[in-house]
């Protein structure tokens, strides 16, 4: 009985109870990008969240994977000012990922936009902010297009990909999941320890699968998501990236 | 006349009640009470809203920033905000940061703003409170009648005669990001726990109170503050005429514009009185009103509308007015099914037609926003005199 607790209702229970904030550190990158795209069915967007977790998941591996390889020696050097540092280079690489990713396989027009001759205008209208933006992309001159070149304009990459930067982000539920874990007699059990913890911590994105139910009925609302995405890649670059990296604020 | 003295008569009320009682012997708040009546009286008289209220906001930002900042020296001997202020959670809480602290509120129970809950001016509840009241009642008319920020704007939108940047092909991008910019906060002050917009996108700092300057990242802060007062507060809405601030940047003004399906009264205007001047659209300060808005005959302005009433003082057949969003709303149904309205019954005698002035939504809805601006200034301004007079003439306050 004990060792069940212990093994499969300890974890589960964690995440449960800790899935919010999780679901408050991601929910933020997640949504924009969910909102933005275009014809996203219910498969899509589940597909989207799924490639995000898996992100998440590979990012929060690679961390067990370094903690297993340095053993006692974590001790000496996974710090608090580390753990800051890694959270401001994880926000700076998420910032880059979704500023660069606000058209990832929007549509054909994009890819276009994107290409080196850029500047494209669809339509007879000019195109508004931000679609005005994304036409005046040139990876030549500016960095933010070479960098969706880079990421390849695919939405699965963008949302593996910031999910995967999010993971590196250390918010108080990991540390307790990988203390635990860490704590267990043998690897396998440490892995399931940290799986079931994951597990746990799911639910709280179950509510993002509605999120076409929303984006497929605006235009406006698509588009208001792609200008959030952006201003929060501007942010994560700036000002949670860049200025605490730099200055240690 | 019957119409001005009855309103003023209420408006009276309501000054003695949120500004006079308790402050009889005082010359400043006599001062204020007499001043507040006399542009009630003349907004009423005249009909000219717009150009009263205009008056009224522009004074009010300016002597709000004075009164204030007398009130920062008073309590902790500085503008600055020290990290003693926050840690011990007295800073004065505003109305913009409402909608950024509603979601972590709602998550986990914290109030991510270091203000007092109850007992200050600026607590929490007690501006929540009134947020909730101005809703149900004015809406997003908060921002063109009440709000003590927006006055920097309106003010230096006035000084030129003509805009030297037409921004009426840029309303709908800039509305669309005023909602992404609303959304942006409202997501970053979920993952951070903080206001983001107070601790970098603030441009009210200036005339409020800034970060203390400790380190290289508050300086930036201050920098940032001090380009978006610039450029948002003053310089633009110069070069537009427009409110730039309150129409691109400001999170409370756009969460009150999808607040606003809940309060009382709405902006409508009569497509067949309508002859498509285009002259709302050129003067509305927050970008409400679009060409298509007009040409496509919605019969209101945009979400976006504070019902500030400049559209109202220059259509030229009087196409614009108030009413209740009843009315409102019954009136569209009617013209959804491609009938007319029916028209009010013109009153046979002078007591029936008096009768109808004194519920007509345009001075009940004047009535209301005023009530507000009272409910809302009544501190601050008789303060400011007071201020100004111990500045001017020397003596204690």
């Amino acid at each position: 009985m004990k060792m069940f607790f212990s093994s499969f209702a300890e974890p589960l229970a964690l995440g449960l109870s800790t899935g919010t904030w999780c679901a408050m550190y991601c929910v933020p990158v997640l949504l924009p990008f969910l909102l933005g795209r275009d014809e996203s069915g219910y498969k899509k967007n589940s597909l989207l969240i799924a490639f995000f977790l898996l992100g998440r998941l590979a990012a929060y591996g690679a961390i067990g994977f370094a903690l297993s390889r340095l053993g006692l020696l974590a001790m000496e050097y996974f710090d608090p000012v580390l753990a800051r540092r890694l959270s401001s280079g994880a926000y700076l690489v998420c910032g880059i990922v979704l500023a660069s990713g606000i058209y990832a396989g929007r549509c054909a027009s994009c890819k276009t936009a994107l290409s080196p001759d850029s500047a494209v205008q669809t339509g007879s209208r000019r195109p508004g902010f931000p679609a005005e933006f994304e036409s005046n992309l040139n990876p030549r001159r500016n960095a933010l297009a070479a960098a969706a070149l880079l990421i390849g304009g695919g939405d699965r990459r963008v949302s593996f990909l910031s999910g995967m930067s999010v993971g590196f982000h250390i918010c108080p539920a990991f540390w307790t999941a990988a203390f635990r874990s860490a704590d267990s007699p043998s690897a396998a059990g440490g892995v399931l320890y940290f799986s079931l913890f994951y597990i746990g911590t799911l639910p709280f994105f179950l509510p993002l699968a509605g999120v076409p139910f929303a984006s497929a009925r605006r235009e406006s609302l698509r588009r208001i998501a792609r200008t959030t995405q952006l201003l929060i890649g501007a942010y994560f670059i700036i000002f949670a990236g860049f200025i605490p990296l730099a200055f240690g604020r | 006349m019957a119409v001005t003295a009855f309103f003023s008569a209420f408006m009276g009320v309501v000054v003695f009640f949120f500004s006079l009682s308790g402050n009889m012997g005082s010359p400043a708040h006599w001062i204020y009470a007499i001043s507040m009546l006399a542009v009630f009286a003349a907004m009423i008289h005249t009909r000219a809203y717009s150009r009263w209220r205009r008056v009224f906001q522009v004074s009010f930002a300016l002597l709000f920033m004075i009164s204030f900042i007398g009130i920062l020296y008073d309590e902790r001997g500085s503008m600055s905000l020290t990290q003693d202020t926050i840690q011990s959670g007295e800073v004065p809480f505003c109305q913009i940061v409402i909608p950024a602290i509603i979601a972590p509120f709602a998550l986990t129970g914290r109030v991510i703003f270091p203000a007092r809950m109850t007992g200050h001016f600026a607590s929490v509840m007690g501006m929540i409170l009134l947020w909730f009241i101005a809703t149900v009642t004015i809406g997003r008319g908060w921002c063109g009648w009440v709000c003590f920020y927006g006055g920097w704007e309106e003010g230096a939108s006035r000084i030129l005669k003509k805009p030297r940047v037409n921004l009426l092909s840029r309303n709908k991008d800039l509305r669309s990001f005023q909602f992404a910019f609303l959304f942006f906060v409202v997501l970053m002050s979920l993952g951070f726990m903080s206001s983001v917009y107070c601790e970098w996108f603030c441009p009210f700092k200036l005339v409020t109170e800034y970060a203390e300057i400790s380190d290289l990242p508050s300086l930036i802060a201050t920098v940032i503050f001090i380009g978006l007062f610039l450029g948002l507060v003053i310089v633009l809405p110069l070069l537009t005429r427009k409110r730039t601030q309150c129409s691109a940047l400001c999170p409370f003004g756009a969460f009150q514009s999808l607040m606003d399906r809940f309060s009382s009264y709405r902006v409508v205007i009569d497509v067949d009185k309508c002859v498509r001047c285009m002259k709302c659209a050129e003067a509305c300060s927050f970008c409400a009103i679009d060409r298509e808005t007009i040409r496509e005959e919605k019969g209101r302005p945009e979400l976006t509308c504070a019902k500030c009433g400049e559209c109202l003082s220059v259509c030229p057949t009087g196409a614009i007015r108030y009413e209740f969003s009843f009315q409102a709303a019954s009136d569209a149904r009617i013209r959804a099914k491609g009938c007319s309205p029916v028209p009010k019954n013109v009153p046979s005698n002078r007591f029936g037609a008096y009768f109808q002035a004194i519920l007509d939504p345009q001075y009940l809805f004047v009535f209301t926003a005023f009530t507000f601006s009272v409910i809302v200034s009544g501190k601050f301004i008789p303060d400011a005199f007071i201020r100004i007079a111990s500045i001017a003439f020397g003596g204690p306050r």
